[in-house]
């Protein structure tokens, strides 16, 4: 992938990672008018309008601070793409409902599609490394959350009263059980883009 | 599974490997697809169990506040738009600078949210006085003359619902930390005056024009709070 240029409308990240209220809410003002009227007009109302972009704005805060979201394209049209494409997938898990969606997906705008899937596949990695963890066992769980809160290996090896060789091998061996599942995983193999 | 290769992994990324081993690991990283792509697992695992759980607490304020616009911002579509023109933005904003911040945005007043409701706690025939006396004086509004006959009521039976409107009785005649100290213990219960007793102490700073303990307060009521409305009012005034 090219390196294209960062564009201007990055604050609007910055200011989502640093949750600067200020930027919140003008992002509010200015971007999610549009994407009100676009479900509101494809079966949804404003209550549903509201959920998909606060799921998007959590979405964006944490790509933000995995320091993986650089935006290369405007944030308009990124963000309604996001909350347009989050809500044409709800509607399709409930489309027993009988909906009718005025669709025009044929959007030739590269860089914002790409910066789209971006978001996408981050999301859906996350989702996967979420669903891996709860798959660990209670052990494994309760050291990995104790270490990257606590961050002191000693610290952590006196709360959990065992020794510090042993915390540090154990959180070793539980994050290499994730990798090798994550590995073993097809979606993941499919979502990889490096 | 193949621990050691883990353990490995691990003490690369904590920088504890000998500059030998490194070398010798970075060697066998860019031999092995396998390996790399596994490697890349890892620390991309610890990435995000780092911003899981080192950041929760950044990510829950996030997401308080982000409920909090987002909510203010729904509702206020919803009733009337006033049209500001432009140049009155022009005009606010000259005035601004001459006046400073303070005329323009000025902070919200206690007397503007301290509307209580009335307080029914006898039914007729009821014959405890110092009950009655307690409905009536609170309702009458005459709080510092309410007090002791709250004080009274609560000796012989201690309700959430007594305290709470003992504690509103305390805080409107200034004995603001005996106040809090009642909405306190309120808000560890889990009656139902539990959210008003959160919503009180947010009054409390606001009396005491700590605008920012204020805020931080109200962030903490849940927005099914009966009388959520004026929360998002009085948040929207502290911005």
């Amino acid at each position: 992938m090219a390196n294209n240029a960062i564009h201007p409308d990055q604050i609007y990240i910055e200011g989502l990672a640093n949750n600067n209220s200020a930027i919140i809410q003008s992002i509010y003002k200015k971007f999610v008018p549009k994407v009100v009227s676009y479900i509101r007009n494809n079966s949804g109302d404003e209550d549903q309008a509201q959920d998909v972009v606060q799921e998007i704005m959590i979405l964006l805060f944490n790509q933000a601070k995995a320091n993986k979201l650089q935006l290369t394209c405007p944030f308009d049209a990124y963000f309604f793409l996001l909350c347009k494409r989050k809500w044409l997938n709800e509607l399709k898990k409930s489309s027993n409902k009988g909906v009718t969606i005025d669709e025009d997906f044929a959007s030739n705008n590269e860089p914002t599609e790409e910066m789209v899937t971006q978001t996408e596949a981050f999301e859906e990695k996350q989702q996967l490394f979420d669903a891996m963890f709860q798959k660990l066992g209670d052990k494994c769980q309760e050291l990995l959350k104790l270490s990257f809160t606590i961050k002191s290996m000693e610290e952590v090896a006196e709360k959990l009263n065992v020794t510090y060789g042993y915390v540090r091998k154990k959180k070793s061996l539980c994050i290499g059980q994730l990798t090798q599942w994550i590995q073993e995983n097809n979606r993941f193999k499919s979502l990889k883009i490096t | 599974m193949n621990e050691e290769r883990y353990i490995v992994f691990d003490q690369y990324l904590q920088d504890e490997l000998s500059a030998e081993e490194k070398v010798k690991f970075e060697k066998e990283l860019s031999e092995d697809p396998e390996l790399a792509s596994a490697f890349e697992t890892f620390k991309e695992l610890n990435l995000h169990l780092e911003n899981k759980f080192g950041n929760a607490d950044e990510f829950d304020s996030f997401k308080e506040n982000l409920k909090s616009i987002s909510n203010a911002h729904f509702k206020a579509s919803k009733p009337k738009v006033i049209n500001f023109k432009p140049w009155i933005y022009l005009i606010a904003a000259s005035v601004t600078v001459l006046i400073g911040l303070f005329l323009f945005n000025p902070n919200p007043n206690f007397e503007d949210f301290n509307q209580y409701e009335n307080a029914y706690f006898t039914e007729r025939g009821d014959v405890d006085k110092n009950l009655k006396q307690a409905e009536e004086t609170f309702n009458a509004k005459k709080y510092k003359a309410a007090i002791p006959f709250f004080e009274a009521v609560l000796k012989e039976k201690k309700t959430p619902e007594i305290q709470y409107f003992y504690g509103i009785s305390l805080l409107e005649a200034n004995k603001i930390k005996d106040a809090e100290v009642v909405f306190n213990e309120l808000k560890s219960g889990t009656s139902i005056y539990k959210n008003k007793a959160i919503w009180s102490l947010a009054l409390s700073k606001l009396k005491q024009k700590d605008y920012k303990s204020c805020k931080e307060i109200l962030l903490t009521i849940p927005s099914d709070y009966e009388d959520y409305d004026q929360v998002q009012e009085l948040l929207k005034e502290l911005d």
